[in-house]
């Protein structure tokens, strides 16, 4: 489920794309196919993607949503706070290192 | 409070057992278990070795006659319509070596398909070469692995509703393992199948689980839907003071408990709220309170509740 909402977040689903069908995902993941498609339905609710009868479910055509990518960016930062304090690290400490190391990519990235 | 549930809510039963008893000489195997098996459900039966597992499926199977006790399954009273009902249940036995051992691979499916109206060659075709199952061999001299998998294409390709599995990740590397779980998924995707699994390896099923037994010592332990085990089975930690007296609190609930000095480890079973409510009114501070994998759950539930990891 994640997955499916990060992917359309991020762009590599586009509206419209086919997502695997409940069996294909099922038997690549070798679970029950029943939580396939409870997950699927969940995402619809969310209007992450579309189920249509008897084609197959697909990412929804729905604008991608800031509220989703804040609800990303919210987990990613949680999970780093997390850790940090783990370490014994302020949040301001994480904050300044993680500017830190976005500059020292930029450059890297450059050079 | 709430105690561990022992039977599930609902009609429509693939199988249903009551009071099924069995003893081998003086060793009791069941000690009157009601088994109920949704149908549609993927049931994972879950116990230590010896646990009576395999003597539960074989009864219904009726391949071993119970001492007491009914089993009713797809409709049918399996003592008196045993032949009707294996014809609509594909089984992979717990054993490998039987009287087939001296045909090739091939032959024994053409032997086995002769039995079932449903067989399905085209269907058997494609489950050989996934599960990569080698035809011109000789049964008998199949690795435990191999034989397992030629057994799962056996019980699968008549497209039975009902499938009894017996162990059937027994003996399979972790590749086969998965190819033979994705096998499943689907197959129950592509057709309406009730599964029962024996397992004394509950992660290996984990995955396509959705209601879980636990057997131990010829009892039924419990059996839930693996959501409500998700949501209402905790593990709580927490500090008790000096001399506490709250041993008894949530008694009934309490699936396992171990203690170690003033901090007590409790897997219980109810409304996470109610539970912290209860342990903080008997003087307990609770420091963290977690979710169990079904692994974990089953672990804790075939656990002596008592005796278990008291440290003192």
């Amino acid at each position: 489920m994640d997955e499916v909402r990060r992917g359309r977040v991020v762009g590599a689903l586009q509206p419209g794309d086919l997502l695997p069908s409940v069996r294909q995902l099922a038997a690549d993941l070798g679970v029950n196919p029943n939580t396939v498609k409870q997950a699927y339905r969940e995402l619809e609710r969310e209007g992450v993607v579309q189920m249509r009868r008897g084609q197959g479910t697909f990412a929804s055509d729905m604008a991608v949503n800031g509220a989703e990518r804040k609800r990303m960016l919210r987990e990613v930062a949680n999970r780093a706070l997390v850790d940090a304090q783990r370490h014994g690290a302020a949040p301001e400490e994480l904050i300044d290192s993680i500017r830190e190391a976005a500059r020292s990519a930029d450059t890297e990235a450059a050079g | 409070m709430t105690a561990l549930p022992t039977s599930l809510s609902g009609k429509d039963w693939a199988i249903r057992t009551s009071g099924l008893r069995k003893s081998f000489g003086k060793t009791v195997a069941l000690r009157g278990i009601d088994l109920t098996v949704p149908e549609g459900a993927t049931y994972v039966l879950v116990g230590p070795n010896g646990a009576g597992k395999t003597t539960a499926l074989n009864i219904i199977l009726d391949l071993v006659r119970a001492d007491g006790g009914q089993v009713e399954a797809l409709g049918l009273d399996s003592r008196r319509d045993g032949p009707a009902l294996r014809a609509q249940i594909g089984y992979v036995p717990e054993a490998q070596k039987w009287e087939c051992n001296w045909m090739r691979v091939a032959t024994l499916l053409a032997y086995h398909g002769q039995y079932f109206s449903s067989w399905d060659d085209e269907y058997a075709a494609r489950l050989v070469k996934r599960l990569e199952v080698p035809l011109d061999r000789r049964y008998g001299k199949l690795s435990k692995g191999q034989a397992r998998r030629v057994q799962v294409v056996l019980a699968l390709a008549h497209r039975p509703p009902l499938l009894v599995l017996d162990e059937p990740t027994d003996g399979l590397d972790p590749l086969a393992r998965e190819t033979t779980l994705s096998v499943l998924a689907e197959h129950m995707a592509e057709y309406p199948t009730t599964l029962l699994i024996s397992t004394h390896l509950v992660h290996e099923t984990e995955r396509l689980a959705d209601h879980m037994g636990v057997l131990n010592a010829g009892g039924l332990r419990t059996q839930v839907p693996v959501s409500d085990l998700q949501e209402m089975l905790r593990r709580y930690h927490a500090q008790v003071p000096e001399g506490w007296s709250g041993a008894g609190v949530l008694d009934g609930s309490v699936v396992r408990r171990s203690r170690n000095g003033r901090e007590i480890q409790w897997t219980v079973w109810g409304d996470e709220s109610m539970v912290r409510a209860s342990l903080t009114e008997s003087g307990a501070a609770v420091q963290d309170v977690r979710a169990l994998s079904l692994e974990e759950a089953a672990i804790s539930l075939l656990s002596d509740e008592e005796t278990s990891h008291v440290e003192a």
